[in-house]
């Protein structure tokens, strides 16, 4: 007991184990698993990252002329890293960073838009294929 | 006149936040009488893994079942999926995955001494355990890029590979732990303050282990030789030098000199790895869709983990099915509470080391 007690008396002149956070900032690691990045000039749209993403952080609205428009939410990935194995382009077109995201504020609406956007990409793909059908009978009967 | 009063520990009081509730029937301070009631939480993530997710995707979404061990549960599945497909992971894989829950194991324990020690009124040690679990956190961070979600395994392999670097940090934050243990072990055994609040108190008997179906530190206090990592060969622990730790007085004091020397042994467990990890890929093209069912069972740090899946052919799966150790291990719990002091009861919970999110799945 009295060692403990002595012990207790030492630590007083002990370096802190806390951080100081957050006047000081954290040191992340080397390959912290941090926020996708995305290249739309390398990407060749292949929609593999959207497909295995398990909940669904990344997006590609369909427009009328064919091309595809990306879309990331970062608060909504889990940094799993799974899009960039499956990108037949990674590094090129799709990459994980060592970059952290910060918290959202209420503010920047973030479910509220993300929702709006959920929608509109599952509607944009089948107004999409129903042009693309209707064109297709259209030309048939031609 | 009535002669017990009923006090309630749990759901929504004071003294445990977390959503399970015991009823203690009480004469004067001691208990005669416990009741135990889970369920005040369901987070349906089994249905969600039939539903929603496709399986390649379900270890991510089981990895959220628990913060904890969060490895233990993608693990548990993928192994599970992997059985299912027919593959086995060559030994690299394997290691790694071993290395990655070993070093869950020893920070898991650490929290739960640490608990202990705060629960039994020794706040200042709660903190410098608490300080000392951070280095092998720090290790864990550095190997998967995340402190707590680790993201590590997937099926056909694991996702990052060790580097020199980071054997090296693990060698040196390893080290760094193993003394304090020893430290630690001195402390536990010889402190007078701890020994009135745990030696003795809290007992459960081999007897009892054996009848109320006791797992993991719990049992094996008791002396009941029950351990998955002996018992099934999905990993080879044999190999890494695995040695079971039994104690024979059941107490508070016995749980917690299993949880530090399981300590000491997964540190050396996990050098032993990272000095003799074989060579291969890590990671594996793993072809089909699982049909048929499979069952997976892996000791976490708490117990024996349990999974069912059964898949057929279909890219989303039938059943998944999550036992959990705290969840089996309650009828065990109840039985240590009986006879004992209601003052006591905070530290008796907390040697239990109760992981309610994994019990409110
Ligand atoms: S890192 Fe994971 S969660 Fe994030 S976008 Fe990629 S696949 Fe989705
Ligand atoms: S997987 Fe890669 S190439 Fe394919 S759509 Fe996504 S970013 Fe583009």
């Amino acid at each position: 007991m009295f060692k403990s007690m002595l012990e207790a008396f030492l630590n007083l002149f002990k370096p802190l184990h806390t951080g100081g956070y957050p006047a000081k900032e954290i040191v992340l690691p080397d390959g912290y698993r941090g926020l996708i990045e995305y290249d739309g000039e390398a990407c060749i749209y292949c929609d593999k990252c959207e497909k295995v993403c398990p909940p669904g952080a990344i997006l590609f609205y369909q427009q009328e002329n064919g091309e595809k428009k990306y879309r990331y939410n970062p608060w909504l990935c889990i940094y799993c890293g799974e899009c960039v194995r499956a990108c037949p382009k990674p590094q090129e077109a799709l990459w994980q960073s060592e970059t952290k995201q910060q918290p959202a504020l209420k503010e920047e609406g973030v479910n509220e838009q993300w929702f709006v956007w959920e929608a509109a990409c599952q509607n944009s793909r089948e107004a999409y294929t129903t042009a693309k059908k209707a064109a297709k009978t259209g030309t048939n009967e031609k | 006149m009535k002669k017990t009063v009923q006090i309630p520990l749990g759901s929504q009081h004071i003294s445990l936040l977390e959503p399970i509730r015991f009823k203690f029937e009480c004469e004067n301070e001691k208990i005669i009488g416990v009741d135990a009631d889970v369920g005040f939480v369901h987070r349906g993530v089994e249905l969600a893994c039939t539903r929603k997710f496709e399986f390649k995707q379900v270890g991510y979404v089981v990895a959220r079942v628990c913060g904890l061990c969060a490895i233990t549960h993608s693990l548990s599945y993928t192994l599970a999926v992997e059985k299912l497909l027919g593959y086995e992971a060559n030994d690299r894989i394997k290691y790694l995955r071993m290395l990655m829950v070993e070093l869950d194991r020893i920070h898991s324990h650490m929290l739960c001494l640490a608990h202990t020690a705060e629960n039994a009124g020794f706040e200042a040690l709660f903190m410098q355990i608490m300080a000392q679990r951070e280095p092998v956190m720090d290790i864990q961070e550095a190997i998967s890029g995340n402190r707590v979600q680790f993201d590590y395994i997937s099926i056909g392999g694991v996702n990052r590979d060790l580097t020199p670097d980071l054997s090296a940090l693990i060698h040196k934050n390893l080290a760094a732990l193993s003394e304090k243990v020893d430290a630690l072990m001195m402390l536990f055994d010889t402190n007078w303050s701890l020994s009135l609040k745990y030696k003795g108190i809290g007992v459960l008997s081999l007897e009892n282990a054996y009848t109320y179906n006791a797992l993991g530190p719990l049992a094996r206090a008791a002396g009941l030789a029950s351990d998955v990592r002996s018992e099934s060969s999905d990993l080879p622990y044999e190999a890494v030098g695995y040695t079971m730790v039994l104690e024979s007085s059941g107490d508070i004091h016995a749980r917690n000199f299993v949880r530090l020397r399981e300590i000491v042994n997964s540190i050396a467990m996990c050098r032993n790895i990272v000095d003799n990890l074989p060579v291969g890929e890590i990671q594996e093209k793993v072809k089909g869709k699982p049909k048929g069912e499979a069952v997976v069972r892996v000791e976490a740090p708490r117990g024996e983990l349990f999974y069912l899946v059964r898949g057929s052919g279909q890219n989303i799966l039938e059943r998944v099915r999550i036992k959990t150790p705290t969840f089996s291990g309650i009828p065990a719990m109840m039985e240590v509470f009986k006879g004992s002091q209601y003052a006591d009861a905070p530290a008796i919970l907390a040697s239990f080391d109760p992981c309610m999110s994994c019990t409110a799945k």
